[in-house]
């Protein structure tokens, strides 16, 4: 969880979303070779963002305490 | 029958007792009817004449002391257990000592299948109508969830199975698990607690709500108005994986997604990631297919230049000498030279070319220019 203030970390999705725009546009082809080079740059770096996303072992497994309104209930 | 009055001057003033005997021959005078409720606090004791429980409104909470006769509810058989909903027939009564009402049961009747389904049934309608069903207000899962809520009962299966298979899908996820009661009697307030709880997780972006199979009344919670209602109320989207797949409590229909099993479930909120490892190395693989015909293209292009540059001065060469030769060949046809050559001459006296024989005299020494060579002469006569 990213504290307040702090920029909140770009989802997975978003990466993603900005490497495939990115693939469409070079795709395209309608870009000059500077723009190219650049576009690719950034696209390998969302690449390696998107791929240590991914890497990640396990997610947590996060228990909500029961309200107390849950816990003074008898079982049947 | 007269209750006793004492009077206080002009004043008619009761005993308690008094006042509660008269509350109970009025009482008296109710017919006896059926009350529909819960039943919770049942207390019954060998050694004790009556059996005692209270009747609960499953909608608003409201509550009735009832008693019966032990042998009368013994003979019932009824087993009933805390919570389940039954039809009494009985009138009311006061217990004078306390001046406390109290519901007189005769007989108690467990409510049936048949009353369950009508009443779901009219519930269904009901919703229906006012459109928590409808399609417009489903709406999509995310495809990448930053969590995963799950809103599900002790039970160790169906946790499980939906936990076991987020995991195998997307071992990154994040998951968090609102554990509930979700069956008997209070179970309703309870998941509606759950869903909210676990909806207001500020990363929970999809809910599920798991069950495994039971049967019937097990699932009854489900089909409850509040937990119907909650479900088309959640800030997030929702998926029922309730029972099994022939199961329909109301819940699935208010639900955005109706998953069969909690393991299906699991796979409706997370991607896969295998399948997102190769995506993400096909969009890699395009991209550098992509940035290498670029380059190739504009090498190409940068040649096709370089010819065009290193041919171009040739070019203009060849252009002008052309031109040059044009020239040359006009010059020629213009020059005096074709002419001698033809066998015209060309006089000069003093430099200059005559053109009247007049301006000269006999004696003149005059140049005879001719194709190849010139001649020097004396002009002998002049005839102008």
């Amino acid at each position: 969880m990213s504290d307040a203030g702090q920029v909140p970390e770009r989802s997975f999705e978003e990466l993603r979303a900005e490497l495939e725009e990115i693939v469409g546009k070079l795709e395209r082809g309608d870009v000059a070779v500077d723009e190219a080079i650049l576009l690719w740059q950034r696209g390998e770096e969302l690449h390696r963002l998107c791929a240590a996303r991914l890497e990640v072992a396990e997610g947590r497994i996060e228990e909500l305490a029961a309200s107390t309104d849950d816990t003074d209930a008898p079982t049947l | 029958m007269k209750v006793e009055a004492t009077f206080h001057g002009d004043r008619k003033v009761f005993s308690v007792s008094a006042f509660n005997e008269g509350i109970g021959i009025y009482l008296g005078r109710l017919p006896v009817l059926w009350v529909e409720g819960e039943v919770t606090e049942l207390r019954r004791n060998d050694a004790w004449a009556f059996v005692f429980f209270t009747l609960k409104d499953p909608a608003s909470g409201a509550c009735l002391s009832a008693t019966m006769p032990r042998r009368r509810f013994d003979a019932l058989e009824l087993g009933l257990g805390d919570g389940e909903r039954v039809l009494v027939e009985g009138k009311a009564e006061i217990y004078e000592a306390r001046g406390e009402l109290s519901f007189r049961a005769v007989t108690i009747e467990r409510i049936g299948l048949g009353d369950h389904l009508a009443a779901i049934e009219r519930l269904k309608r009901s919703l229906a109508a006012e459109g928590l069903f409808a399609a417009e207000r489903k709406r999509p899962l995310p495809r990448f969830p930053r969590a995963v809520g799950i809103v599900t009962g002790a039970d160790a299966a169906a946790r499980g199975d939906v936990v076991t298979g987020i995991r195998a899908r997307f071992p990154a996820a994040h998951i968090v698990i609102a554990e509930t009661r979700v069956q008997g009697a209070a179970a309703g307030p309870r998941i509606t607690a759950a869903l909210r709880r676990v909806a207001a997780h500020p990363l929970v972006d999809v809910v599920i709500v798991a069950r495994g199979g039971g049967s019937f009344e097990d699932l009854l919670p489900f089909s409850d108005e509040a937990v119907v209602r909650a479900f088309a109320a959640c800030p997030v989207p929702v998926v029922s994986a309730v029972g099994h797949e022939q199961d329909t409590p109301l819940c699935d229909l208010a639900a955005d997604v109706r998953a069969s099993t909690p393991t299906a479930a699991a796979r409706l909120v997370v991607p896969d990631l295998a399948e997102l490892i190769a995506g993400l190395g096909r969009s890699r693989d395009r991209m550098d297919a992509s940035v290498r015909r670029a380059l190739a293209r504009d090498r190409d292009r940068l040649e096709r230049s370089r010819e065009r540059l290193r041919s171009a001065p040739l070019l203009l060469l060849e252009r002008r000498r052309v031109a040059l030769d044009h020239a040359a060949a006009r010059l020629q046809a213009l020059s005096p030279r074709a002419t001698l050559a033809r066998g015209y001459a060309v006089v000069r006296s003093g430099g200059r070319a005559l053109r009247d024989a007049a301006a000269t005299a006999a004696g003149d020494r005059v140049e005879i220019e001719l194709a190849t060579g010139a001649l020097v002469a004396t002009v002998s006569e002049v005839r102008p």
